[in-house]
C-alpha cells in the first residue's frame, strides 16, 4: 500500500512478493520445499510407507483442496471488508449456513436436473445470505448494537433455521440431494501436466473463487474505495471530514461479506456437495471461524487470507486421507480433530495482528 | 457570523454570538475550556446546525448543512485530534475523498497524488514528503498534513482548533511561520485557544467568549494578558500561585538508571534518574509523548522498566505490583480519568473503592463492606468540593473538573507519603484547577512528595519546587522555576541545553 | 411528536423505557422476547405454506406453554383446567429440568460476560465436565457405603469433579486469551469441536459400556445419582438439583457484588484500564474469569450426566448455546438468570409437546434462541423507538456538565 516510485522490472517484481505478506511466502516455500522432499522420496523408496504418505499429494488432492477452501476463503474475504471498514462480522458462519441451505432449498423446490435451476439456487442462497448480512448491518450501525453480540445472533439465527426448515421441507435435518455445477473445461490447457487438471478443469465455483481472490486485492489496494474502507476502520473522522459518508463505507463492506460469505456456502453444495447436511453444527462446521482467524493471521490482506484458508483446507482434505491409510497410529476421531487444533495454535501465534483502530467502535458523524 | 445561536440537551452553547473576521487576517477566538469556541465553529464548518442567527461568507448568506457544503465553498477546519490515517502514506491522506483516479475511474492514481501534493507542499514551503507513512512522521508534521489536506480541498479560510496543544516552543514557532506565508497568499485564518500568550502573539484580532456569550474583542497590541485573563474568566484572577519557601526533607522516591523499551526495542525512557524529597513538588515538564506517561507507569507499578529501579521509601519496588505500590503508600492521579481513574457507568460509591478493595479498612477478609465505603465516598464529597447530587450518582453525569476532583481527593485521603499527579488539570474548568493546584502544594507544605508530570508550561513553573525536562525519554536537566526563563525551558523541550540560563527575558 | 400528547400515566409508564436502568433492561428483554416469537411465527408461517402444512403460530404457542406446564389449561375442550392435573407431573419436571441446567450454563455465561469475555465454549466445558463426573463417579462408588451416606458424599464430589474439569477446560482459552491474545470466541468455539471429539474417542475407546453397543459410558450406580424427589422418577429432575441451582445463583450474585474479588471482576470487564489502575492483575483477572465460567458450565455437565442420563453418552444436547441466550435475556445478572432459564426451560420443556400433538419440529426452539439473540442485541432500537414516540428520559438522569471542549 506505499506508492513507491516506479523502478526496474525486477525491483518491482520484489516489491509486490514483498507486499504480499508473509504468510503466502511461508505457504509456498513450504510446498516447494515439501514437493521437493515428496519427489525425492517417490523416487528413491517407491511402494515403502513413506512413499504411499506422500502419495496423497496428488492432482486430486489439490482439486479436494481448493473445493473444501471455497467457503473458508469466500468467507475469509468477505471477512476483510467487513472488519476492515471497522464492523468485525463473527456471524460469518450463519451467513454460510443460510446461504447453503438456501441454495439447495430453491434448487429441490424449482425441481428438474438443469444446470439452469443450480444457478438460481446459487443466486438464491446469496440472496438470503446478504440480506441476512443487511440486517446484521442495520443492527450494528443503525442500531449501535454491540457487534459481538449481534454476530453471535446472526451465527445462531443460521444454525437454529436451517435445520428447522431443513426438517419442514424433507421431514430431515439433511436434505435430500440436487444436482451440482458441472466443471468448466478448457480443452488443450487442460491437458498441462499440474497444473492443467487443477486450474482448466474445476468447478465454477473454483474458478470464481481464484478471480475473487485477485479481485479483493485489486480493490482493497488499488481503489479510492479500497482506501476509504481503510480509513474507516482506522480512523473514521477522516472519512467523515473528507466528505465520504462513514456508515454507507461501513454497510458496504458488511454487505459484501454477506454477498461473499454467500457464494462460499451456496458454492459449497453446488459446486461439491449438493445436499445440506444440518446436522450438529451443520456441514459448514466451523468454517465461518476458521475464516475469521485466516485473516487475521493473513494481516486483512486478500492474498494472504486465501493462502492462509487453502491450508487450512489442506489439513481437512489431508485428515479425509489419513482416515483410510491403515497403519497410520492416531485414531480417526482425534485426526479429524487437527484443523481445529491448528486453528488454535494459529490464533496463539498470531495474537499480536495489528486490528484496524476503530474495529468495534460505533461512529456517529459530529461526535467529537 | 451574526447572532448564533446554538442549543445542546440542558446547555446553551452559543448565545447570540457574532464575529466579524477581515479577509487575509489571523483573528483568534480566546476562552476556556466549554466557553462556546468549537462550538460556534463547528457551526461555521457545517457539523452543527444553528438553532439562531446567519453566518456570512465575503457578504453571501451560506447555509452548511454538512462539512462537505463549508469545503466546497472554501473553508477548512484543522483539528485538535488529528483525523489522520496512521497506516496510509501522506498522499492518500491528503487526497482522500478526492482522489485522483485512472483507467476510467476505476483505479486509484497514485502518481498524480503524489505529485500534487509535492507541488502544494512547495508552494507554501511545507517541508512534507507525500510517501511517508503517518505513523512515522512528527507531530509537527502531521498538522502540516492536516493543513495541506484543506489546501488540497482549496480552503481560503482555514480554523485551526487548539493547534498548538501539542507542539513544543519551536514547533510553535514553525507554525507561526506558516501562518505569516498563508496571510501572504491571501488565506484568511481563525484560531481556537485558551493560551493567551500564543493569542497576543500571532493574532489581528483577538475575540473573547465565555459561557457561549461574546464578551469583547480587544486588540493584542493594546491587551495585556490580565485584561485578556479577566474577560476569559469574569473575575480578577490571580494568574501567579502564592508558594511558601520550604526546605525539602528526605528522599521518599527515586528512580535510578531507569529504561523503558517498547516492542521495538525503541527506548522510551532513557537513562533517567529522579529523587521527589519530602515537602516538594518535582516538576516534569515536557511535550506529550516524550515518555513521561511510560515514566509514570514504571512509577506507579502499572509497567515493569526493563532496566534500572525504583525505590519508595527507600525499598526497592521496580518489580512489585500494581496492588502492593498502593498498599505501600503510592496515590496516584492518572492522566486520563475517565478510562483509568474512575469507572465511568459505576457511581461514586464503587468509585471510591477503586484501589481499596483488598485495603482491610473497607474489607472483611474477602468481603467489601459497602457501608465503609459509601463513608468514604462522602467524605471525599464534601471535603474535595465535588458538586454532585449525592453519592449515588453515576460518574458519568459529572463535569470533567469535579470527576477530577473527585479522583484527587480520594488519592490524597489515601493518605500516602506520595504522590503521583499526572497531567491533574488537563480539561478542566478554571475553579477546579485552582482547588487542585491549593490541594497538591497543601500537600507538599504537610511534608509528601509530589510528583506532577504536565504538559502545561506554566502550571509546571508554578507549582514545582524543581523541574525536571524530558525530551525524547531522557531527562535534558534538572532546573530551578525561578533561575530560567520560558526561552530556557522551550530549548530543553526540543532537545537543546541553552548555554546559559536565565538569559533575555523573551 | 412531542411528549405532552400523551396522558400522563401512559408518560410515566413509556418514560420507564427510557433511562432507569434496571427496568430499562427487563422491559428490553421482554420486548426482544415478544418481537421474536412474533417474527418466529411469521416464519413458521411461510415455512408451512411453502412446505404444505398449516400452521397456526398461536396454537403453537399455546400447545408449547401449556404442555410446558403438564397441560394445566385444556385446550380441547370445554372445560379450563385439565381434569387431575396437579403440579406435579413429567412435563413439568422436563420443563423444570431444563430449567436447572440452563440456570449453571446461564450463570456461565454472565459470568464471564460480566468480565468482558465472551465464553462460547460452555458446551465443550459440559461436555468433558459431565463425562469426567460419570468416570469419576463409576470409578469411585465401590469404595462407598451405599445409601444416604454415599449419596451425601458422592453427590458433591461428582458435582466438584465437573467443576474442576470445566473449569481447567475453561482456563484454557483463558489462558491464550491472557498470554498469547487469542481471540476467545473463535478459540472456545473450536474447544467445543475438540470436546466432543475427544470425549467420544476417550469412551468408544476405553470407556464404554461393554453391555451396550452405543458410545456410552457405565452406569453411575442410583445411589450416586441426582434422582426425583418428589417428581416422578424417570422424569429427570430432581429438587435437589434446582435448590442447588438456586444457591449457586445467590452465591455468584453476592460473589459479584459482596466480594473483592467480584469487584475486580467487574471493573476489569468495563474498563480494563481502570482494573488495571486499581491493582487487578489483567491476566490473572481473565484465566480466573474463564475458569469459574468453566467449572459453573462443568457443573451444568456433571449434573446432565448425574440427573438426566445417568451415565454419559454421546450427543450432549446444545445446553451451552442455550446458555448464551439464556444470560443474553437475563441482561448478564446472576439474579435474572433464575426467571431467564425459566422462561427457556418452558421453551424447551413444550417443545416435546409441540412435537407430539402438532407435529412441529422441536428445532422451533433453535429458531427461538437465535431470533431472542437477536433483538435483544438491539436495545438501542427500542430506545429510539421510545424516544420517536416523543418519550425522552428525565433529565435528572442524564445531567451532566457541559462537554469539556
Amino acid at each position: 500500500m506505499s506508492d513507491a516510485p516506479p523502478d526496474g522490472a525486477l525491483t518491482r517484481m520484489a516489491r509486490w512478493a514483498a507486499t504480499v505478506g508473509r504468510i503466502p511466502r511461508l505457504v509456498f516455500g513450504s510446498l516447494l520445499v515439501a514437493a521437493i522432499f515428496g519427489a525425492v522420496i517417490n523416487l528413491t523408496m517407491p511402494g515403502s510407507r513413506a512413499s504411499t504418505v506422500v502419495g496423497i499429494f496428488d492432482t486430486s488432492f489439490v482439486e479436494s483442496t481448493l473445493r473444501i477452501a471455497v467457503p473458508i476463503v469466500f468467507a475469509g474475504l468477505g471477512g476483510i471488508f467487513a472488519e476492515k471498514s471497522g464492523v468485525i462480522n463473527i456471524g460469518l458462519e450463519g451467513l454460510l449456513i443460510i446461504s447453503a441451505f438456501t441454495a439447495v432449498a430453491v434448487t429441490h423446490l424449482l425441481g428438474g436436473d438443469a444446470q439452469s435451476t443450480v444457478w438460481i439456487g446459487l443466486f438464491a442462497g446469496v440472496l438470503a445470505s446478504t440480506l441476512l448480512a443487511l440486517v446484521f448491518a442495520v443492527l450494528v450501525i443503525e442500531f449501535k448494537a454491540d457487534q459481538i453480540i449481534a454476530g453471535l445472533a446472526v451465527w445462531l439465527v443460521g444454525l437454529g433455521l436451517a435445520p428447522f426448515l431443513s426438517i419442514v421441507i424433507w421431514g430431515n435435518v439433511n436434505s435430500a440431494s440436487i444436482a451440482t455445477l458441472n466443471t468448466v473445461t478448457v480443452p488443450g490447457l487442460a491437458e498441462i501436466p499440474v497444473v492443467g487438471p487443477i486450474l482448466f478443469d474445476a468447478s465454477p465455483i473454483v474458478i470464481l473463487m481464484l478471480v475473487t481472490i485477485l479481485v479483493s486485492w485489486f480493490v482493497l489496494n488499488r481503489t479510492s474505495f479500497g482506501r476509504w474502507i481503510e480509513a474507516s476502520g482506522e480512523n473514521p473522522s477522516s472519512l467523515d471530514t473528507a466528505g465520504i459518508d462513514v456508515h454507507r463505507v461501513r454497510y458496504i463492506g458488511v454487505v459484501l461479506s454477506g454477498v461473499l460469505s454467500g457464494l462460499g456456502g451456496a458454492g459449497l453444495v453446488v459446486g461439491r456437495t449438493g445436499r445440506f447436511i444440518g446436522g450438529g453444527q451443520t456441514m459448514i462446521n466451523g468454517d465461518g471461524f476458521i475464516a475469521i482467524t485466516t485473516y487475521l493471521f493473513g494481516n486483512y490482506n486478500p492474498i494472504g487470507t486465501a493462502a492462509a484458508g487453502i491450508l487450512f483446507a489442506g489439513l481437512e482434505a489431508l485428515q479425509i486421507r489419513l482416515q483410510q491409510i491403515p497403519f497410520i497410529p492416531a485414531p480417526t476421531e482425534l485426526i479429524r480433530l487437527v484443523p481445529y487444533v491448528a486453528v488454535i495454535i494459529v490464533l496463539a501465534f498470531v495474537g499480536y495482528t495489528r486490528i484496524p483502530s476503530e474495529v468495534g467502535e460505533h461512529y456517529e458523524s459530529g461526535e467529537e | 457570523m451574526e447572532n448564533i445561536t446554538k442549543r445542546f440537551p440542558g446547555v446553551v452553547a452559543n448565545d447570540q454570538v457574532s464575529l466579524e473576521v477581515e479577509r487575509g487576517s489571523v483573528h483568534t477566538l480566546l476562552g476556556e475550556n466549554g466557553a462556546g469556541k468549537s462550538t460556534l465553529m463547528n457551526v461555521l464548518y457545517g457539523l452543527y446546525q444553528q438553532e439562531g442567527g446567519t453566518v456570512y461568507l465575503n457578504g453571501e448568506e451560506m447555509s452548511f448543512q454538512t462539512p462537505q457544503d463549508a469545503i466546497d465553498a472554501g473553508i477548512g477546519m484543522i483539528h485538535q485530534h488529528f483525523m489522520l490515517v496512521d497506516t496510509m502514506t501522506v498522499a492518500e491522506n491528503v487526497t482522500l475523498g478526492n482522489e485522483p483516479r485512472k483507467w476510467n475511474g476505476l483505479a486509484y492514481d497514485a502518481k498524480r497524488a503524489r505529485e500534487a501534493v509535492r507541488e502544494l507542499s512547495e508552494t507554501y514551503n511545507f517541508d512534507l514528503d507525500p510517501t511517508d507513512r503517518i505513523e512515522d512522521i512528527s507531530v509537527g508534521e502531521k498538522q502540516r498534513v492536516e493543513i495541506l489536506k484543506t489546501l488540497y480541498r482549496g480552503a481560503d479560510v482555514l480554523i485551526f482548533d487548539e493547534p498548538t496543544a501539542v507542539l513544543t516552543p519551536q514547533e510553535v514557532d514553525d507554525l507561526f511561520r506558516i501562518v505569516d506565508e498563508l496571510t501572504e497568499q491571501g488565506k484568511t485564518l481563525i484560531f481556537i485557544t485558551h493560551k493567551l500568550g500564543e493569542a497576543m502573539e500571532i493574532s489581528d484580532d483577538i475575540t473573547v467568549l465565555r459561557d457561549g456569550e461574546n464578551v469583547g474583542t480587544a486588540d493584542p497590541e493594546t491587551a495585556t494578558r490580565e485584561s485578556l485573563a479577566e474577560l476569559m474568566v469574569g473575575r480578577e484572577v490571580m494568574l501567579d500561585v502564592e508558594k511558601t519557601d520550604r526546605v525539602p526533607g528526605d528522599p521518599v522516591l527515586s528512580v535510578d538508571d531507569l529504561i523503558v523499551e517498547n516492542d521495538d526495542g525503541v527506548r522510551q525512557v532513557d537513562d533517567v534518574d529522579l529523587t521527589v524529597h519530602e515537602g516538594e513538588i518535582l516538576g516534569i515538564a515536557g511535550v506529550d509523548g516524550n515518555g513521561q506517561s511510560q515514566l509514570v507507569d514504571s512509577v506507579v507499578g502499572l509497567e515493569v522498566p526493563d532496566e534500572g529501579t525504583v525505590e519508595l521509601y527507600g525499598e526497592d519496588v521496580t518489580d512489585v505490583s500494581r496492588r502492593e505500590h498502593i498498599k505501600r503508600g503510592m496515590s496516584f492521579v492518572p492522566e486520563d480519568r475517565q478510562a483509568r481513574g474512575l469507572v465511568m457507568d459505576f457511581d461514586l460509591v464503587e468509585n471510591a473503592l477503586l484501589g481499596n478493595q483488598y485495603d482491610p479498612s473497607f474489607t472483611n477478609g474477602p468481603r467489601v463492606n459497602w457501608g465503609t465505603t459509601r463513608e468514604h465516598a462522602v467524605d471525599i464529597i464534601d471535603e474535595y468540593d465535588v458538586r454532585t447530587p449525592n453519592a449515588a450518582t453515576s460518574s458519568e453525569s459529572l463535569s470533567g473538573g469535579n470527576q477530577q476532583k473527585f479522583i484527587v481527593g480520594r488519592e490524597i485521603l489515601r493518605d500516602s507519603d506520595v504522590l503521583v499527579a499526572s497531567h491533574p488539570t488537563r480539561g478542566v474548568d478554571v475553579g477546579s484547577i485552582e482547588f487542585i493546584h491549593d490541594q497538591l502544594l497543601e500537600l507538599r507544605d504537610e511534608g509528601k512528595g509530589v510528583l506532577l508530570v504536565s504538559s502545561k508550561l506554566d502550571e509546571v513553573q508554578q507549582l514545582s519546587d524543581r523541574i525536571a525536562v524530558i525530551y525524547e525519554g531522557e531527562i535534558m536537566d534538572v532546573v530551578d522555576p525561578d533561575g530560567v526563563t520560558d526561552r530556557d525551558i522551550g530549548l530543553l523541550m526540543a532537545g537543546e541545553m541553552p548555554e546559559t540560563y536565565g538569559g533575555d527575558a523573551e | 411528536m412531542s411528549e405532552s400528547q400523551y396522558p400522563d400515566p401512559i408518560r410515566r409508564f413509556l418514560r420507564l423505557f427510557v433511562g432507569n436502568s434496571v427496568v430499562e433492561r427487563i422491559l428490553i428483554s421482554v420486548a426482544a422476547l415478544v418481537t421474536a416469537v412474533v417474527v418466529s411465527s411469521l416464519i413458521v408461517l411461510v415455512a408451512g405454506y411453502l412446505s404444505g402444512e398449516a400452521y397456526n403460530p398461536l396454537e403453537i404457542f399455546a400447545v408449547l406453554v401449556n404442555g410446558a406446564f403438564g397441560s394445566p389449561f385444556d385446550l380441547d375442550s370445554a372445560r379450563l383446567i385439565t381434569e387431575g392435573w396437579s403440579p406435579i407431573n413429567f412435563s413439568m419436571g422436563t420443563t423444570l429440568k431444563e430449567t436447572t441446567l440452563l440456570i449453571f450454563a446461564g450463570l456461565a455465561v454472565a459470568v464471564a460476560f460480566r468480565g468482558d469475555l465472551f465464553n462460547i465454549g460452555v458446551q465443550g466445558q459440559l461436555v468433558l465436565g459431565g463425562l469426567a463426573a460419570a468416570l469419576a463417579l463409576v470409578w469411585v462408588a465401590p469404595f462407598v457405603p451405599s445409601g444416604l451416606v454415599g449419596t451425601v458424599l458422592l453427590i458433591p464430589f461428582g458435582l466438584f469433579v465437573g467443576a474442576v474439569v470445566g473449569g481447567l477446560y475453561g482456563a484454557i482459552p483463558g489462558a491464550l486469551k491472557a498470554y498469547a491474545d487469542a481471540n476467545e470466541v473463535i478459540t472456545t468455539i473450536m474447544l467445543n469441536t475438540i470436546a466432543t471429539g475427544s470425549a467420544f474417542f476417550l469412551v468408544s475407546a476405553y470407556f464404554a459400556d461393554p453391555t451396550l453397543q452405543s458410545v456410552k459410558t457405565r452406569p453411575i450406580p442410583d445411589f450416586a445419582r441426582l434422582n426425583g424427589i418428589v417428581f416422578p422418577q424417570g422424569g429427570q429432575f430432581s429438587l435437589v438439583a434446582l435448590a442447588l441451582a438456586l444457591l449457586a445463583t445467590v452465591g455468584i450474585y453476592y460473589l459479584l457484588r459482596y466480594t473483592s474479588f467480584g469487584y475486580d471482576l467487574r471493573v476489569s470487564g468495563k474498563q480494563a484500564k481502570a482494573a488495571l489502575y486499581g491493582g487487578a492483575n489483567a491476566e490473572r483477572m481473565v484465566v480466573s474469569t474463564m475458569t469459574l465460567s468453566g467449572a459453573l458450565g462443568g457443573i451444568a455437565g456433571a449434573m446432565w450426566s448425574m440427573m438426566v442420563i445417568g451415565a454419559w453418552r454421546q450427543g450432549v444436547p446444545s445446553i451451552g448455546f442455550d446458555g448464551i441466550t439464556v444470560s443474553v435475556l437475563a441482561g448478564n445478572n446472576p439474579i435474572g438468570v433464575i426467571p431467564a432459564s425459566l422462561l427457556f426451560g418452558v421453551l424447551k420443556g413444550g417443545s416435546n409437546a409441540i412435537n407430539f400433538q402438532l407435529g412441529v419440529p422441536p428445532e422451533l426452539v433453535a429458531v427461538l434462541r437465535g431470533m431472542i439473540i437477536l433483538f435483544i442485541a438491539m436495545p438501542e432500537a427500542f430506545r429510539m423507538l421510545g424516544n420517536r414516540l416523543g418519550v425522552k428520559p428525565d433529565p435528572a438522569a442524564t445531567a451532566g456538565g457541559g462537554s469539556d471542549e
